[in-house]
């Protein structure tokens, strides 16, 4: 029994959350009332069933009278994105008590989202978090989603991490954060949250799996051919990265894929552990087999930045670690030749002293894909997590932001009437400084 | 290899160092000792002559550069299909040795795997496999007659593309043995006609018939025809239509319009699969001729792009498929789109239609202003009662990023049912927007056409009906539009600010009226400053009144409002909304 505990924090995670289990839901044949789809006419399809059954406990837990329900907590400062999932297509998916929304909203403000409105709930969703932990036989850690820009993705999850810390310091966990795009930006302040943010939960984290919304909407109209894409497209694209990297924890097996053992290997030391994600194939459903995708071919592409979920350039850093997740109908030779082929064709530059480097994994369970949706479904995929120096281009990129506001100490006021003090920013500011020098460190050579 | 020479191998498909070919002769060639194989390349540029060798015809090449000899012992004629299964998913039980060989190191770091014992462990167990993909496996035939169903009877999903299969016998002995078949890939091969039928049944369970590029060999066809070519294709029709096939997808090539045997290919095919779903047809050069009426009935998705010779005409032909809800056309030859009004329009059953349409080749055939292309094209669509979604991107009309948005925008005013376009929904507010702003902007030529305001004298021109079919509906939607709107905005300019005034004198009647063109932001003083410099008399004096045409006085008000003072000299003409034609009173 290795339970993963979800926790869904703010609009980014609520949105993101509602796609990701809508996934989940379709890879394991549950409804969307939390009963599995089952009764199927050959008992080969049935045997299959029940290997895929046994395993998804760790995500599901099923009550006596044979439903199946997310271990995942959904909280926000204001009701009406959780209301979205309260009266969705998944409402009885949930129980009333996974979904918990306070009343006055965060603001943007991250002062906000972590002392005055967030230290109102935060009990209340630790008691939450108590009780699904409690019906864990053995907690494995937790997952989060949440955005960097916002003030409870901000705010409220660096309190809640603080917290967790304190009450499971064994556990696990594991963050897959929104970070504010270069250029599509939602609030003004998100330099700040990022800011204090990542200060905040820089210890309390132990690996950040980061995604950018510029990316993955430049993703979705040039690929997908989606004209203008909404939170909806993008969210879809990436709970499939989401869906390949928690694979190996849903789906049992001899072949289990364990993603702790990825984690140690992706993070070498405990504040670089900003993995990047890249996603292969990434192809759009009317074009499903005008094209193939070879197991050489999607390695090839998951190494182009065109298929990253964050916006830099690799070929401006090295790699410390890089992992590669296979899922659906793969040949280990093939996998071989394929990255042999990639060292040919690809600068990929590894730190001098990283012994290995390279972790390779393969997951039999093809992808799954909504209906309707804009993806094709595809026999093969694969998830790429690479820990390299260049996402300290994303670190620069938002300090700049982040120093041009500050200079003038604009936006400040909504902080400090809060209760924040200006030293907190200081603080902040020096550690992400820090970090940006940790990143330029590891990189050199002996 | 002596056996492979025997006359059966012509006709087979082969790989040589990587490039596919179809073996048209095999023998001696003198003066040269020994056996060779005059093979036709798929790539016409990999050869080198056309079949002839000093003066003598051994075979017939497609292209005059695209036939070779080659020896026998360097032509791969592909493995059978257990083989294929067993070189790809079986685990060799090579020694360890051959295991360490297999980690491959990146830069100095070797590779780590996890769980790939386990996992090919699993794969070998071929009775388990379900999806089995063979592409580029040079997979030529069927094997032993029941080896397959015996070694993995479950196999649902197969990917048999870019394959040496030469025959469809081939691939019914293939498909016999899997029940459970859905999902048959055959893209890139070249394939030709069976001898004998399919058993009914072979594939009951297929949904998914997936025949991309395979078209390309239809002139393979035209060289076993013959001579009797025209009689065979007539031979072969008569049945067709006797046993009521009344589809046919035709192949024809641009050179000959005599269907080639692939055509009979893709409709026997439909014939063979009751159940089928999904078909896809990419880049084969068909032409479809004629309605299907007993095959294909369940088909819902259909991929004809990439095929040039489909026009407009051969749309309507399937536009009775009962089950039809998509419908893909990027870059195929249709460059202009029409639906007779009543008939095949509304009976076009098409639940949720995506045509997909990315040609660039419109420019090329088109050289109308865009506009005019759009409206038909787009016009037409709208009548399809039951299409929601449409792409339409890198065409020529959507092309341009500045516009992207106005055609988004027509695009949706001219079809009225469609829910989605480009993949992103249309929101009732965008709806909305878009036909209110189409009902504007075509507001003056409406005006022109013979369109008012009041129904009664409502006499549009056909030639406008034509141009714009939802205009009327618009109109009864969101009320016709008034004159007021149809304006359209000056360009803000001091020329543009001025007003036409007369001015008149009522107390002296002697002086002339005048007429005098004024900016509207003109003071009240600076009027009288200037008019006291025209009449002589001091500015304390004169008294500034308006009438306008406008102000039709009614009984009770009229003397207080005909004649609006202008009283206070800091506001301006504009204040008093003095406008064009109204006269100023000028008294002293």
């Amino acid at each position: 029994m290795r339970e993963c505990l979800s926790i869904h924090i703010g609009q980014a995670g609520i949105q993101i959350g509602d796609a990701c289990w809508e996934l989940y839901c379709l890879e394991h044949g549950i409804q969307p009332n939390g009963v599995v789809l089952d009764s199927q006419p050959d008992q080969l399809e049935n045997a299959k069933m029940e290997h895929t059954n046994a395993s998804f406990d760790t995500f599901f837990c099923e009550t006596r009278a044979g439903k199946h329900v997310p271990r995942a907590l959904f909280v926000d400062l204001e009701p009406t994105v959780i209301d979205g999932i309260r009266t969705g297509q998944r409402r009885s998916l949930f129980h009333p008590e996974q979904l918990l929304s306070g009343k006055e909203d965060a603001a943007n403000n991250y002062a906000r989202g972590r002392y005055s409105v967030g230290s109102k709930i935060i009990d209340l969703v630790l008691e939450r978090t108590r009780k699904l932990a409690e019906q864990c036989g053995g907690l494995q850690g937790f997952l989060i989603f949440r955005s960097f820009g916002g003030g409870t993705g901000s705010g409220f999850t660096s309190l809640l991490m603080e917290r967790l810390t304190g009450e499971y310091s064994r556990k696990t966990k594991l963050e897959f954060s929104v970070y504010p795009a270069p250029r599509i930006s939602t609030a003004v302040v998100e330099p700040y949250n990022c800011v204090l943010t990542t200060h905040s939960t820089t210890e309390h984290t132990d690996c950040t799996f980061i995604v950018d919304n510029e990316a993955i909407y430049d993703i979705c109209q040039r690929k997908l051919g989606v004209e203008r894409p909404s939170y909806a497209s993008i969210n879809r694209l990436m709970v499939q990265a989401v869906s390949s990297i928690t694979a190996s924890l849903r789906f049992e097996g001899p072949l289990n894929v364990d993603l702790i053992e990825f984690q140690t290997n992706l993070v070498p030391y405990p504040r670089i552990h900003f993995p990047m994600t890249a996603f292969a194939p990434i192809v759009s459903a009317d074009k499903a087999y005008r094209e193939q995708f070879s197991v050489s071919d999607i390695t090839t592409a998951c190494f182009e930045s065109s298929n990253q979920l964050v916006k830099c350039d690799p070929r401006l850093g090295k790699y410390m670690a890089c992992c590669l997740l296979y899922r659906g109908d793969v040949v280990p030779k093939e996998v071989n030749a394929a990255i042999a082929a990639t060292k040919l064709r690809h600068s990929v530059q590894f730190v001098d002293w990283c012994p290995t480097g390279f972790k390779v994994g393969i997951n039999n369970r093809p992808p799954t894909v909504m209906p309707g949706g804009d993806l094709a479904k595809v026999h093969r995929a694969v998830c790429m997590l690479s820990n390299t120096t260049a996402i300290v281009e994303a670190w620069a990129r938002l300090d700049h932001k982040f120093d041009l506001m500050y200079a003038k100490r604009a936006f400040l006021h909504w902080y400090l009437r809060e209760g924040m003090e200006e030293a907190e920013f200081l603080e902040a500011r020096e550690d992400l400084a820090a970090l940006e020098r940790d990143y330029e460190e590891v990189g050199q050579s002996f | 290899m002596s056996d492979t020479l025997t006359p059966d191998v012509i006709g087979r498909r082969v790989e040589v160092n990587g490039e596919h070919a179809t073996v048209r002769f095999a023998g001696v060639v003198p003066p040269v000792a020994g056996p060779w194989l005059g093979v036709e390349w798929d790539n016409p540029e990999r050869g080198k002559h056309d079949g002839s060798h000093e003066g003598t015809v051994y075979f017939k090449c497609r292209h005059p550069t695209g036939g070779s000899f080659i020896r026998p012992n360097k032509v791969n004629f592909g493995t059978d299909f257990l083989t294929a299964i067993k070189n790809r998913y079986v685990l060799e039980d090579g020694p360890e040795e051959d295991r360490k060989e297999q980690i491959v190191t990146l830069g100095n770091k070797p590779v780590e795997t996890v769980g790939f014992d386990s996992l090919m462990k699993q794969q070998s167990q071929l009775s388990k496999l379900q999806e089995v993909s063979l592409r580029n496996c040079a997979v030529s035939c069927a094997g032993e007659k029941g080896g397959v169903a015996e070694a993995c009877p479950n196999i649902r999903r197969v990917d048999l593309s870019k394959n040496l299969l030469s025959s469809w016998d081939e691939v019914i002995h293939i498909a016999d043995q899997l029940r459970h078949l859905e999902v048959l890939n055959l893209s890139e091969n070249k394939l030709k006609f069976p001898s004998g039928s399919a058993l009914t049944g072979t594939f009951s369970a297929l949904k998914v018939l997936v025949l991309n590029q395979t078209g390309i060999t239809w002139a393979e066809a035209h060289v076993q025809c013959g001579s009797s070519r025209h009689e065979r294709c007539q031979q072969v029709r008569g049945p067709v239509h006797g046993a009521e096939f009344s589809t046919s997808n035709c192949v024809i090539s641009a050179k000959d319009i005599y269907p080639s045997e692939f055509l009979f290919q893709v409709l026997r095919c439909a014939a063979w699969c009751p159940g089928l779903e999904e078909l896809y047809l990419e880049s084969n050069n068909i032409v479809i001729s004629e309605r299907p009426t007993d095959v294909l009935q369940t088909v819902k998705l259909l991929d004809l792009s990439s095929n040039q010779l489909i026009d407009e005409n051969q749309l309507y032909l399937i536009a009775h498929l009962p089950r039809l809800e998509q419908l893909i056309l990027s870059d195929v030859g249709i460059s202009s789109i029409h639906f007779p009004d009543a008939g095949i329009g509304t009976c076009f059953p098409v639940a949720g239609s995506n045509f997909c349409k990315s040609s660039t080749k419109h420019t090329a055939f088109h050289l109308f202003p865009f506009a005019v292309f759009q409206w038909s094209f787009f016009n037409e669509l709208d009548k399809l009662p039951s299409l929601r979604a449409l792409s339409c991107l890198r065409n020529p009309l959507t092309k341009e990023d500045k516009e992207a948005n106005m055609t988004r925008q027509l695009i949706i005013a001219s079809i009225g049912q469609l829910k989605t376009l480009n993949k992103c929904e249309i929101l009732p507010k965008e709806r909305r927007t878009a036909e209110l702003d189409y009902r504007k902007a075509f507001g003056n030529e409406w005006k022109q056409a013979g369109g008012h305001q009041d129904p009664d004298k409502n006499r549009l021109s056909e030639e406008f009906l034509r141009a714009h079919p939802r205009y009327q509906f618009l109109c009864l939607k969101y009320g016709a539009p008034e004159d007021w709107e149809l304006k359209t905005q000056q360009p803000f300019m001091l020329k543009n600010q001025l007003l036409t005034l007369k001015i008149k004198y009522p107390d002296q009647l002697d002086q002339k009226v005048l007429e005098k063109q004024l900016p509207g932001s003109m003071t009240i003083q600076k009027v009288k400053g200037w008019l006291s410099r025209l009449l002589k008399v001091p500015v304390s004096d004169l008294l500034l009144s308006y009438e306008s045409p406008k102000l039709r006085p009614h009984d009770d008000i009229k003397l207080s409002l005909d004649k609006i003072k202008l009283e206070n000299d800091l506001q301006s003409l504009r204040f008093y909304s003095v406008e064009n034609e109204d006269c100023l009173l000028v008294r002293w």
